[in-house]
């Protein structure tokens, strides 16, 4: 089959699948198709459409500028004094963030609707990944980790990508009957039971809870029956219940120990173990409205461990003030809002449907990390989109960007 | 609805949710962190961050009037350790097993301390710069071979030192832990001394170590001043030789006190209660005092009170009373050997009182030459007797027969001469009634007999012979200054000034007159009968052949011990002065319960009295005029006789005014005795020797105790030894009380033996 074969086959595959599922976006398919006899075809295996989406990618460079110049600066004194290397952990994240932009822009050039087809495959690999952290020797006896080499990954990383997707893809393909209980809920609702479960053996309850939001929102837009969703609300606290009465919470409430009440001292061990989050509460608290200024945090000084993690934006807080931090947010908004836009104007369901989960993904990462650092919730491992240090989840972010990327250029938006 | 609206809705439903609610939440959590918690919270940081090290001042130096040094700060270390910093056992095992045997530690110990997860642990404070140096060599080792390079630390430090040891300690005071004065001027004076510790501010990070900010704020510390005290030295251990020599002579069983005092402005020259303590080893009781607390054992706790027979203990109980006793024993044996009896012990003053006395009545114009007290061994007030140390009586005298004879009967008249209400008042314009208000801790009130001075005759007639109300030393000796000085109550002092760290002064210590008492004409007089008396009367065992002594002894009863318990005891006395006619410096002494027979103030202090003043008034260059009969008794400086043909050495043996005797067959002088130099007194015998052989030769020196003057010398020339005479040498009643060379010791002929003596003394 040669490449315009192909092209034509998916063209019309896509056309038909649209056609029955929804006649608005089959008449707009029409529309798009009409304008389409005037430029290039648009279902190629390399999609550069009408161009990806400027804002969009201007927004990702800057918050991942802001994000690596942020992570620089609260990383220097722990690498200096721990690793001896004050630009260990720069030189390593911008290395990650070429090659990640680089696998970004290429992923842009991909039609993303050949992950309609990989969807399940991928899923598959998220399952794969789940067991095999499981079988893993570790050392602290949490499993969350797949190594290759000094390198690796979180099979979470590929869980959240996991989910999403295969909801999108599941959503547009039967988008007309996600409000019945077998098409609309039970999919979503095994996929999530049976990834939970692996996670709940790694154990990594922040990633269930990332995942159990992501699935209830993917359901939520896919159109299922606000009702299925207020019984999965119900069935959530029973779970919980019958896993506090059971006593597997255990390590969750050991990390929870002392939640909300880190500025206060209870006991040696409550102490010891809020102490991450009392220093992050101090790093913001000294920032007051200006902040301290760029590179003049002290809490980095050791006293907030692992200020480069999770807890980057305490530091940003402090170098940077609250009005820092509102802009920062502000772009992180900016970027939730073009990411959202841009899958809107997405001529086919499951566009709209990954567009969205993918940015929305992003949005829940940022609140969930900031009630952590600012003790709402409790200490679980929920990093910072662009600013937290690690390699494997910010290739997959920006991979999963390039994804949006590949939307926003067969999208109807304007471009800039 | 169509399925394109419906994703639509919910997307702006999802969109207010992540953007409205989320966003809003965590922005309004921000602000409540940043706004309205944060100076609060910045407050804790900062709190955290900041490092404030207290940088220890340099206790100032405490000076004799002639800048010796008594007592100094030098620098040590205090070693701290950060143990949190270890990164390994096998790094703590090392640091604790060198620091260890470095600081000369348990090994157990230090472990114990690497272990703890702390960022800040004292190992060893004080240590000295061979320590220290040891300490940083190992501190590049670690760093060398852990690559830690802050976990032992070396802290500024300072440590007190005494170079007397011992001498004046009750007055100096030693120091705590913390540097801070704890007796003594070290007390008084700690402000001064103190200085003001500075602040060492840094920015740090987690494990201590500096931030790189311009962040640290450095508050120099500010030395101590320095103190100089209007101790002499030499006039200190002039007093505390003597005292010592004193409390071993006559057994005494209750300390000793001796002050030396500048009569005209209140410095107090020497102050010792002997025994003292080691300044630099404050906390360690003498052997006999340890001594008698080893000893303590079951019959102690009966006759203590700490059990009796009937409680039937078993035997871990009685060990457990005496654990209590002993360190019970302890702490009283501490607080009694710090204790500056010179200030802090109250005595009857007795016999020397009667010089107040006669002050009062002579000021008030009640007495005069011609008037007369009969003494016929008692005195009977009312339904009382009370009695004379003379029981044959004094008969007629006049007052100054009376203080001589220390007559009470006497001095019962002369009280009663001046009465209950003239007497309190001069009671306290003598200064008796208030603390003298010395620069020094621990001083005590007086005890008189009512608050309010009120007091029945026969209070009246005890109290003007010293008895039956309690003063301080120091009370006494400057009510004695001012019947010396002309009639001024000064104000004790022992500093006399104070000097910045440059040596510039601070503060000059003024020398205060409280008041005058007496006018200069009865001051003058009371110093020609005190004169008279230690020439001739009671007092004359405190004479000092050359010099105008004025002083009166002291006998008192001590009728109940620390305890409160009745006893029998004494406390013997002298306070005089020199030169009567023109006083300078005042002596006290004072012997707590002298047990070797003789209680008597006239035989037990007033020959010490007698010692001391005798080598402070030739310090002070106060020049001594011998009369004739004490010339014949001054001791004459030997030459070099030695090279010497004997002939030759012989002529000018004789010319300097010794004797000669030849020992050996040779022709020229090799060796002699005494040696050239030593003090002979005139009419001695120089021993010399022609040959090598004959200086082998031998003399035993006899027992020259207990003799007179005369017999005394028919044996030092019967035995071919020198004697050299101190003491009451001039009295015909004089009787020798010691020798500095003890019976049966083998000498070389012509050696001197010093011989005190003394006249047997008097219950005055």
């Amino acid at each position: 089959m040669s490449v315009d074969t192909f092209r034509r086959e998916s063209d019309r595959r896509r056309y038909e699948h649209e056609r029955h599922t929804s006649s608005v976006a089959s008449s707009r398919s029409h529309h798009e198709e009409n304008r389409g006899v005037k430029r290039k075809k648009q279902f190629s295996l390399l999609s550069i459409g009408k161009g990806l989406d400027i804002p969009f990618c201007m927004l990702i460079v800057l918050l991942l500028a802001i994000g690596i110049t942020m992570m620089f600066s609260a990383s220097y004194p722990v690498a200096f004094y721990e690793i001896g290397d004050s630009y260990y952990y720069l030189k390593r994240q911008l290395l990650f963030a070429i090659v990640g932009l680089a696998i970004m822009l290429a992923v842009s050039y991909v039609d993303y609707h050949h992950f309609h087809r990989f969807s399940v495959l991928i899923l598959g690999v998220s399952y794969f990944a789940l067991i095999l952290v499981l079988l893993i020797p570790s050392e602290t006896g949490v499993k969350r980790w797949i190594g290759i080499g000094d390198y690796g990954i979180q099979a979470s990383e590929i869980t959240k990508f996991a989910i999403v997707l295969f909801l999108a893809h599941w959503g547009s393909r039967y988008y007309d009957k996600m409000d019945t209980l077998k098409y609309g809920v039970m999919p979503g609702a095994t996929i999530f039971a049976t990834t939970a479960l692996l996670l709940l053996l790694e154990p990594h309850y922040s990633c269930i809870v990332i995942v159990g939001i992501l699935t209830v929102l993917m359901l939520f837009i896919s159109g299922i029956r606000i009702k299925w969703l207020a019984i999965a609300a119900v069935l959530l606290a029973i779970v919980i219940l019958l896993l506090w009465v059971t006593g597997l919470l255990s390590y969750a409430m050991d990390r929870m120990d002392g939640w909300g009440k880190a500025l206060e001292y209870i006991d040696e061990t409550q102490w010891q173990q809020t102490w991450q989050t009392r220093n992050s509460l101090y790093a913001i608290g000294s920032g007051g409205l200006f902040g301290l200024g760029l590179g003049q945090s002290r809490q980095k000084y050791l006293y907030l461990p692992e200020p480069q993690n999770d807890f980057v934006f305490a530091i940003v807080c402090e170098e940077l003030g609250l009005i820092g931090a509102i802009a920062i947010l502000l772009i992180f908004a900016l970027l939730v809002w073009r990411g959202i836009v841009i899958s809107l104007r997405s001529k086919d369901r499951f566009g709209k449907l990954l567009g969205i989960g993918l940015t929305s993904q992003i949005g829940i990462q940022v609140i969930l990390n900031i009630l952590v650092i600012t003790d709402w919730l409790p200490n679980t491992g929920i990093s910072l989109p662009f600013f937290s240090y690690g390699g494997s989840s910010l290739l997959m972010l920006l991979f999963q960007m390039g994804l949006v990327l590949s939307i926003s250029r067969s999208s109807n938006i304007e471009k800039a | 609805m169509g399925a394109n609206q419906r994703l639509r809705q919910r997307t702006v439903w999802l969109l207010i949710i992540i953007l409205v609610v989320g966003f809003g939440a965590v922005i309004t959590r921000l602000a409540f962190l940043q706004l309205v918690q944060g100076e609060e919270l910045q407050q804790k940081a900062v709190d955290q961050q900041l490092s404030d090290t207290t940088v220890r001042a340099k206790r100032g130096t405490i000076y004799d009037r002639n800048g010796k040094v008594l007592a100094q700060s030098a620098s040590v270390w205090q070693v701290v350790m950060s143990p949190a910093s270890f990164k390994e056992d096998v790094q703590r095992e090392y640091v604790a097993s060198e620091l260890a045997e470095i600081l000369g530690l348990e090994y157990e110990d230090v472990l114990e301390k690497t272990k703890q997860d702390t960022y800040y642990s004292v190992v060893k404070r004080k240590i000295e710069s061979a320590e220290r140096d040891k300490v940083l060599e190992l501190m590049n080792k670690v760093e060398d071979k852990y690559e830690l390079s802050s976990v032992i630390a070396l802290l500024d430090d300072y440590k007190r030192y005494y170079p007397y040891n011992s001498l004046a300690s009750s007055v100096i005071g030693f120091t705590g832990s913390e540097d801070q004065g704890l007796s003594g001027v070290e007390y008084q004076y700690n402000e001064y001394l103190t200085g003001t510790p500075g602040r060492l501010i840094t920015a740090t990070n987690a494990n201590g170590s500096i931030m790189p900010f311009d962040y640290s704020q450095n508050v120099e510390a500010i030395d101590g001043n320095s103190v100089v005290l209007t101790i002499d030295e030499t006039i200190q251990s002039i007093i505390e030789k003597h005292m010592q020599q004193g409390i071993k002579d006559y057994d005494v069983y209750n300390r000793g006190v001796a002050i030396a005092m500048d009569v005209n402005n209140g410095e107090i020259l020497g102050m010792a209660t002997i025994g003292g303590y080691n300044l630099n080893d404050p906390f360690t009781i003498s052997k006999e005092d340890q001594k008698k607390i080893n000893a303590i054992d079951r019959e102690y706790l009966l006759e203590k009170g700490y059990m009796t027979e009937e409680d039937n203990l078993t035997g871990k109980e009685v060990d457990e009373l005496i654990g209590t006793a002993k360190s019970e024993a302890e702490s009283m044996a501490l607080s009694q050997m710090w204790r500056n009896k010179a200030i802090s012990d109250t005595y009857y003053p007795g016999s020397v009182f009667k010089m107040v006395t006669l002050s009062m009545a002579l000021e008030e114009n009640e007495v005069n030459k011609k008037t007369k007290f009969g003494c016929s061994g008692y005195y009977q007030l009312y339904d009382k007797k009370i009695g004379c140390h003379n029981t044959a009586g004094h008969g007629t005298q006049n007052y100054t027969q009376a203080l001589c004879n220390s007559c009470n009967p006497a001095f019962i008249q002369i009280g009663d001469l001046i009465g209950v209400d003239r007497f309190w008042q001069y009671y306290q314009a003598f200064g008796f009634s208030e603390k003298t208000g010395i620069d020094l801790p621990g001083e005590s009130d007086d005890l008189f007999f009512t608050e309010d001075g009120s007091m029945g005759p026969v209070d009246l007639a005890v109290a003007s012979f010293g008895q039956n109300f309690s003063i301080t030393p120091i009370q006494m000796i400057t009510a004695a200054s001012a019947i010396a000085n002309g009639g001024d109550v000064v104000q004790p002092h022992v500093v006399k000034q104070i000097l910045g760290t440059d040596g510039s002064v601070v503060k000059n210590i003024s020398t205060d007159t409280k008041r005058q008492v007496i006018s200069k004409a009865v001051s003058d007089e009371m110093c020609r009968v005190l004169e008279v008396n230690a020439i001739e009367g009671t007092g004359k065992n405190g004479y000092v052949a050359g010099y105008r002594i004025a002083g009166k002894t002291g006998t008192s009863e001590k009728l109940t011990d620390s305890n409160g318990d009745f006893v029998q005891d004494y406390i013997a006395s002298y306070c005089g002065f020199a030169p009567a006619d023109n006083p300078e410096v005042a002596v006290l002494v004072f012997f707590d319960t002298p047990l070797s027979g003789n209680y008597y103030g006239s035989a037990v202090a007033a020959p010490v009295f007698a010692s001391i003043m005798g080598e402070i008034l030739p310090y002070l260059e106060l020049e001594a005029q011998y009369t004739e009969k004490e010339a014949a008794n001054i001791d004459t400086t030997a030459g070099t006789y030695t090279g010497l043909s004997v002939s030759e050495a012989t002529k000018i043996v004789n010319s300097d005014g010794f004797d000669v005797t030849i020992k050996g067959e040779g022709t020229t002088v090799v060796a002699q005795v005494p040696a050239a130099g030593s003090k002979i007194p005139q009419g001695g015998t120089v021993v010399l020797y022609t040959d090598e052989d004959s200086v082998t030769q031998k003399v035993t020196v006899p027992n020259l105790v207990g003799f007179s003057l005369y017999d005394v010398n028919y044996l030092a020339s019967y035995y071919g030894i020198n004697v050299s005479l101190t003491g009451t040498v001039n009295s015909s009643d004089s009787t020798s009380i010691s020798q500095d060379i003890a019976e049966g010791t083998s000498v070389s002929p012509g050696t001197v033996v010093t011989v005190a003596f003394s006249t047997s003394g008097v219950n005055d």
